[in-house]
């Protein structure tokens, strides 16, 4: 029975005189067994507070959205013409329960999930209400805080509900060094600049990350009354090329024939990637009278160009090159170019269908492969 | 005989104190990305790719071998991904059962003429197959003479790929919806594609030769767990439940510690020793210029990985391998000790190859973290960790024997050790709820954390004697099958008779 107390009071009093790394080693495991229960404490209590917080707003949502179905969705007094001039019911909302600072968050993000869903007057009533609760001095006290995390919540918030930020808090801020600072900001300028969404093209020197791309070619595409200015003026002044980059695919995307000049000296760049991105421009708008300087291009052209130069050929679809494409697919040594200059002889089959057949009878066999993959329907890439 | 034994303690207490040290700090690097990932990503709305026209595209590559039980459902889970511009390569490895009929009758396939460049080399592909019906038009079948390994089949997977980035991953596993969603976005983060001029105007060209000066992502990881007792519905997890079985349970735990807290923290500092055979995104170009997977190598994923850093390194490219810590991947884990013993015994010897293959690049400067991080991490204590501590039982064994064993003292260092490891897992699985509330109820949090517990006396016991086991078969060159692991399949949701 005492073995244990007798074998730790030995213990405890060796420690006094025991080496260094065995004091050591109490140490840690004091610390190992202090972590450890913190660890299980820590995993229960987050997991009882997610509880408890799903819990509320499983009480609070369907109290919400009653409140808004109530007063605002099913109200048929703002489905009049003239619903604007109808005072809102914002008193329903003044209830204990939303003097609560989470209460509002969670008032906050149902009106965005609902403005974000209707359209016409009744996103405009959500945004109404959402100034008279008070509720865009929630977000813009955010706006204000040092954590960027806050900042950016602030700014979804914002730009959900088509609230306008000055220039001067928003425009530093899309050049923040803090990759999603920068990107929240450029989102929310494009979206809530009335005059000129596009200012920031001029500043940013930080880039634009592919991701960011997709995120403003999204916000800049769905935004209405959004005045598109012509790229063009940023793909020859602008010193920032993913800037650069990203307006050829918004060239491309609202087919700017005005910018194709600017989108050609492209051509002449030392960076083969931009020169690959505007080769890409120009064959997605179908320009062909760049086929004959690319022609005169595709030997000192790196492999990346040279693909485009092939692809934009066969999305032009002019005809006038098939002998060049015949050329490169029978004589070149790289597996994807021969593919892309076959492709592209496929698209141009309306003025080489004899030559087309000519080589699937001469061809070789992988060349005959090759031939036989474009031209089937089946196969897309 | 005196300075050996002074020389063993010693060597063996630098050691263990490093291992512990490396530890802790993946265990508060892997806290910081965890967090650093969920602050940037609480705004970030994944969807927003599923409509863009600027997605890359991404050749989902699985490879099958009889799987003819469960390959429609696999396939057609595959196929609902949600990402706009992807394929699904399945590459059927020689089956020997029904499995390519099955795909055939089902997706209305008919066999096509394809443009199949072997940039890699495997087996010979016999045919590819297309479906004749819309509605799986992101369908291709390949079917090719039985390799031997998964990774010839994948190879033969990237050579068929129609887009820049592959993923690759088991026929047989569950994958989340949004999985190409989340995976793409490491690769969509870092700087676009940026040059740096090199010297004066080139005489032949004209143009002042460039190099690439970007960071360039080359492959992206996330976690995987196990599917073992979870309910399935129609390839989708419906919910998710730690293995009841003991050994899948102390695996899962296992993969917690490995993805949540060892390769979150080696992302940090861009050290990830390598990314999971059963879920990967890669950059298709750098992966074929590596010279894809090794197909007789017992480790493909860690080589393949190994061979793409050193290949960026080489030609002096920058380079970024990253992970993500969802759970974005549910695979069945090995249900009995002989298919475990297998599957960690191939480890073994699959370590042992990479260590050999790759020794040249081991403390070698040139290929800094490569080179002086990640793979001596991986020699020292993931390869000479079974070797130190059986060489250490055998010692502690001699001591008892000739009573050189100061008990108390002895008992202090064990317990820390001890106490030590139990820390290191529970803090990866307070990591992991963290990241996301995967379990439902407290009870199967805890009943995974107090694994931790048994771990060192049940299951560690095995990691050592598999791993030994393999190293073995390494040096005697022992033939060694993959063999086809029994799956139980997953389990469905019980529904109850009307």
């Amino acid at each position: 029975m005492n073995v244990l107390p007798v074998f730790f009071t030995s213990v405890l009093y060796n420690l006094r005189y025991a080496p260094l790394i065995i004091q050591i080693a109490c140490v840690f495991i004091f610390i190992a067994v202090t972590c450890t229960v913190i660890a299980y404490l820590s995993i229960l209590i987050g997991r009882y507070k997610g509880h408890r917080r799903e819990k509320k707003l499983a009480r609070l949502h369907p109290l919400i959205d009653q409140l808004l179905l109530e007063n605002v969705l099913m109200n048929e007094a703002l489905i009049q013409e003239d619903a604007e001039e109808i005072p809102l019911a914002a008193d329903a909302f003044h209830q204990p329960v939303f003097r609560k600072r989470w209460a509002r968050q969670a008032l906050i993000d149902r009106l965005i999930h609902y403005r974000n869903n209707v359209s016409g007057i009744m996103g405009e009533q959500l945004r109404n209400l959402y100034i008279q609760l008070e509720l865009d001095k929630e977000s813009l006290k955010k706006m204000k805080s040092r954590k960027w995390d806050k900042k950016v919540q602030a700014m979804a918030e914002l730009t959900s509900m088509n609230m306008s930020i000055a220039d001067v808090t928003i425009l530093p801020l899309t050049n923040s060094r803090n990759r999603e600072l920068r990107a929240a900001a450029r989102h929310a300028y494009i979206k809530l600049s009335k005059n000129e969404p596009f200012k920031f093209f001029d500043l940013a020197t930080e880039p634009l990350l592919l991701w960011d791309q997709v995120e403003l070619f999204r916000i800049i595409s769905t935004t209405e009354k959004i005045a598109i200015p012509n790229f063009a003026q940023w793909i020859t002044y602008s010193s920032n090329k993913s800037i650069i980059s990203f307006c050829l695919k918004l060239v491309v995307h609202y087919n700017q024939i005005s910018a194709v000049p600017a989108v050609e000296k492209l051509l002449d760049t030392r960076d083969h990637y931009l020169r690959a991105d505007a080769i890409n421009c120009l064959g997605k708008m179908q320009i062909a009278e760049v086929e004959d300087k690319l022609i005169r291009m595709y030997n000192s052209q790196p492999l990346n160009c040279q693909i485009e130069i092939l692809k934009l050929m066969g999305r032009v679809s002019s005809g006038k090159h098939v002998d060049f494409l015949r050329q490169e697919f029978l004589h070149s040594t790289d597996f994807e170019l021969r593919k892309n200059a076959a492709k592209s002889l496929i698209k141009n089959q309306w003025a080489a269908k004899n030559l087309i057949n000519e080589l699937v009878d001469t061809a070789t066999a992988e060349n005959k492969r090759i031939l036989k993959h474009c031209m089937n329907p089946l196969i897309k890439f | 005989m005196e300075f050996i034994k002074n020389f063993y303690e010693g060597f063996v207490f630098v050691y263990g104190c490093t291992m512990l040290f490396w530890y802790a700090l993946l265990a508060m690097l892997s806290l910081r990305g965890i967090i650093r990932y969920q602050r940037k990503n609480s705004y970030v709305d994944h969807n927003i790719m599923v409509q863009s026209p600027l997605a890359p595209g991404i050749s989902v590559i699985a490879p099958a071998y009889n799987e003819g039980v469960t390959i429609i459902s696999n396939v057609r889970s595959l196929l609902t991904l949600n990402y706009p511009v992807f394929e699904v390569i399945i590459v059927n490895d020689g089956s020997t059962d029904d499995t390519l009929e099955k795909l055939i009758n089902e997706f209305q396939l008919t066999e096509v003429v394809f443009a199949y460049n072997e940039r890699i080399q495997s087996q010979p592909v016999k045919r590819v197959f297309k479906s004749v019906n819309t509605a799986y038009d992101k369908l291709v079948v390949i079917d090719k003479v039985n390799g031997k390994s998964k990774a010839d089949a994948s190879n033969a997977g990237i050579n068929a790929a129609a887009y820049a980035y592959f993923l690759c991953t088991d026929v047989d596993s569950i994958i989340e919806k949004d999985t190409l969603l989340r995976m793409i976005k490491p690769f969509m983060d870092e700087e676009n594609k940026k040059i740096k001029e090199v010297g004066e105007p080139c005489p032949e060209c004209g143009y002042v030769h460039v190099v690439e000066d970007s960071i360039r992502v080359i492959a992206t990881g996330a976690t995987l767990r196990l599917a073992n007792s979870c309910e399935v519905d129609e390839g989708v997890i419906t919910r998710v439940r730690p293995p009841r079985h003991w050994l899948p349970r102390f695996q899962e735990m296992e993969y917690i510690r490995a993805y949540v807290l060892g390769k979150m923290g080696w992302s940090l500092i861009n050290c990830v020793p390598n990314v999971s055979g059963g879920l990967g995104l890669f950059d298709k170009e750098i992966a074929i210029k590596a010279g894809g997977y090794d197909s007789k190598s017992f480790a493909e994923d860690m080589d393949i990985v190994t061979r793409m850093c050193t290949y960026m390194i080489d030609n002096k490219l920058k380079y970024a391998v990253r992970y993500i810590p969802t759970s974005q991947c549910w695979t069945e884990g090995p249900p009995n000790l002989k298919v475990f013993s297998r599957q960690r015994t191939r480890w073994g010897r699959g370590l042992a190859e990479i260590m050999t293959i790759h020794r040249k690049v081991i403390f070698n400067p040139r290929y800094k973290r490569l080179g002086l991080v990640v793979l001596p991490y991986n020699l020292f204590f993931e390869f000479l960790a079974p070797i130190i501590e059986f060489t250490g039982i055998l010692y502690y064994i001699y001591l008892i024997i000739t009573n050189h064993i100061n008990w108390p003292f002895a008992t202090i260092l064990l317990l820390f050790v001890y106490l030590y490891s139990v820390m290191i897992t529970t803090l990866a699985i307070w990591w992991d709820q963290m990241t996301y509330r995967y379990y439902k109820t407290w009870k199967e949090v805890m009943g995974l954390a107090l694994m931790a517990f048994l771990e060192p006396f049940v299951y560690h016991p095995l990691i050592v004697f598999f791993a030994l086991r393999g190293y073995y078969f390494f040096i005697v060159g022992k033939k060694h099958t993959w063999g086809n692991m029994q799956r139980q399949g997953f389990g469905q949701k019980k529904t109850t008779a009307a």
